[in-house]
């Protein structure tokens, strides 16, 4: 495996400000929307003990991180179907230094969109929390965006570019809309909050969450996407596998 | 064993390979032993099997029957320890990169590569190095992916119709690079169906038709399945039985054909069957000799295994018949 090509990979995507545009701006559109619905006066979240705008400021950065890590499924299918992947299989490059510099790409572009939109937050809606807390909460969603890069991975594996966007929308709204990235969960009826565990993007957002606050059980969110992404990458190794042995 | 294997002379080693997709059988028992230093065409026309050939012998797909190995082992060791470049049907580079980006990528994943800028002069990519390969012509696009292939420093080089969608010119300058490069005792194997390409640049041509090897050898040997000249003239006279016996008399005489008022003779010794030609028919006009090219010894070869192989279909039939 090679570290300065998982580095090159990374650097490549993070200059591709084209297509990183899309990745960070609607997040970062929602945020600026949601922030001052919600957000205004300086109200407080009972739920969580956080600030109204901290709160959406965690759900829209979890959401901005998801994404960038999603993305990483079009870059797959593209580069599949260009054939650099087949330019790439006469290379050492192994199959396995091919996905990690997927995922490492995932989570460099994750935690680019992340700061990012913490950073709009703080100044522009003046949202404020410790230091202290802001970190714990980039740490949290950056880690809790792990089983997202991976989910990213298998749709670029399986899915002919034919229909990876569609495939891509259900995923993504699925994951934004039960997992309470977009509206909170605070104000559903708690039966949604209830089917919304079964989503890992409603343990993202609980990351960013106990981070923010320095509080609860942050071993349980952390089960829950650690037993995620060893799923997850035992899919991913046996698609790998498969697709090696069918050639 | 690894000793054996480093000084191994044998580079490419095909048997009995065969590779079917469904009921087509695009590789069909190809038994090829490639040495150090070699440059080999693969020549065939389209869907000869050439590409198929390639991948089975990158270990890029599984033969159906039979083995292909590369410096002695298996290729994807060989792939591993950075000794093959390639440059592979369907196989391309990122658009959005600039073309000395597209070469560090792979040269990064590599453990002894050169340095981008001489794999990039190598392949004469060094004015086009800034830009962003979807703005390359298909030249330019074929230099690209030949420095791609060998930043790694390869001593195997497989380039699967590395001038298609290039114009004459460029076709010129690639070779020239290509030669400059196996001038340094590299093995290359290509594969092309412009036959002037493998003539020229190729020390040996193994000629595929149908996944069969119809062909193996130099150049002049290849040619020299069909040999002579073709003697080709225009007569006035009435065409019978006993001047067609008389032309198929003529010195080293293989073939008469007549069509209207044509006739072509093929004669391993044109000089005296046209002499003896003149002094009999001395108002036969329109006279030209040509010599076979390699488009004619490929049309041979590939119409002789084609008629091979339905004769064999026949048999196989009757057998079944029976």
């Amino acid at each position: 495996m090679s570290i300065t090509y998982i580095g090159l990979e990374s650097a490549r995507q993070l200059r591709n400000a084209r297509g990183l545009i899309f990745t960070f701006a609607i997040p970062l559109v929602m945020l600026l929307i949601f922030g001052s619905a919600y957000g205004a006066g300086g109200a407080m979240d009972k739920t969580t003990g956080l600030p109204w705008v901290v709160v959406t400021t965690i759900q829209m950065a979890g959401y901005g991180g998801m994404m960038a890590a999603l993305g990483q499924a079009f870059n797959i299918v593209t580069e599949r179907s260009l054939g650099w992947n087949r330019q790439l299989r006469v290379t050492p490059l192994s199959g396995t230094g091919y996905l990690v510099s997927k995922v490492v790409a995932a989570l460099a572009v994750s935690i680019a969109s992340i700061v990012l939109l913490i950073l709009v937050s703080v100044v522009v809606l003046g949202a404020k929390l410790s230091f202290l807390g802001w970190s714990m909460a980039t740490l949290g969603l950056w880690a809790g965006v792990i089983p997202f890069a991976l989910i990213a991975v298998l749709i670029g594996q399986f899915a002919k570019p034919s229909y990876a966007q569609p495939l891509f929308m259900v995923v993504f709204l699925g994951m934004a809309i039960l997992g309470g990235l977009w509206i909170p969960l605070q104000i559903m009826p708690d039966w949604v909050s209830t089917v919304a565990q079964v989503v890992p993007s409603y343990w993202l957002n609980r990351m960013g969450q106990m981070g923010a606050s320095l509080s609860g059980n942050i071993l349980e969110p952390i089960l829950i996407l650690l037993s995620w992404t060893v799923v997850l990458a035992g899919f991913v190794i046996w698609r790998y596998r498969r697709d090696a042995a069918r050639n | 064993m690894n000793q054996i294997s480093l000084i191994e002379p044998i580079v490419i080693q095909l048997t009995g390979l065969k590779k079917s997709f469904g009921q087509l059988r695009a590789v069909d028992g190809i038994d090829i032993t490639i040495n150090s230093g070699e440059v080999v065409a693969l020549l065939g026309p389209n869907g000869a099997g050439k590409s198929t050939t390639i991948d089975l012998a990158l270990g890029l797909t599984h033969p159906t029957a039979g083995r292909a190995r590369l410096f002695g082992g298996d290729p994807h060791d060989a792939i591993k320890d950075g000794r093959v470049g390639a440059m592979l049907q369907g196989g391309a580079l990122l658009p959005g990169m600039t073309v000395s980006q597209a070469v560090a990528l792979v040269a990064s994943v590599h453990k002894h590569p050169l340095s981008v800028a001489e794999a990039l002069d190598r392949a004469r990519c060094t004015e086009i190095a800034k830009q962003r390969v979807s703005k390359l012509s298909g030249g330019q696009m074929q230099r690209a992916r030949f420095a791609v292939a060998v930043v790694s420093n390869p001593s195997l080089l497989i380039l699967d119709e590395p001038t298609a969608a290039m114009d004459v010119e460029a076709r010129r300058v690639f070779w020239q690079s290509m030669q400059e490069f196996t001038n340094q005792g590299r093995t290359v194997v290509f594969a092309t169906h412009y036959l002037d390409e493998a003539d020229t640049y190729a020390d040996r041509i193994i000629m595929l038709n149908a996944g069969k090897i119809v062909a193996d050898g130099t150049p002049s040997e290849v040619k020299a399945v069909v040999s002579g000249r073709r003697i080709r003239a225009s007569f006035n006279f009435e065409r019978t039985v006993d001047i067609a016996d008389d032309l198929q008399r003529l010195p080293g005489v293989t073939s008469v054909e007549h069509r209207g008022e044509k006739f072509t003779i093929v004669s391993d010794d044109s000089d005296a069957a046209l002499r003896m030609l003149l002094n009999r028919y001395p108002d036969i006009h329109d006279i030209e000799v040509t010599a076979h090219n390699m488009d004619d010894a490929f049309l041979t070869l590939t119409a002789a295994s084609r008629d091979a192989n339905q004769s064999a279909q026949a048999a196989a039939l009757t057998g079944v018949g029976k």
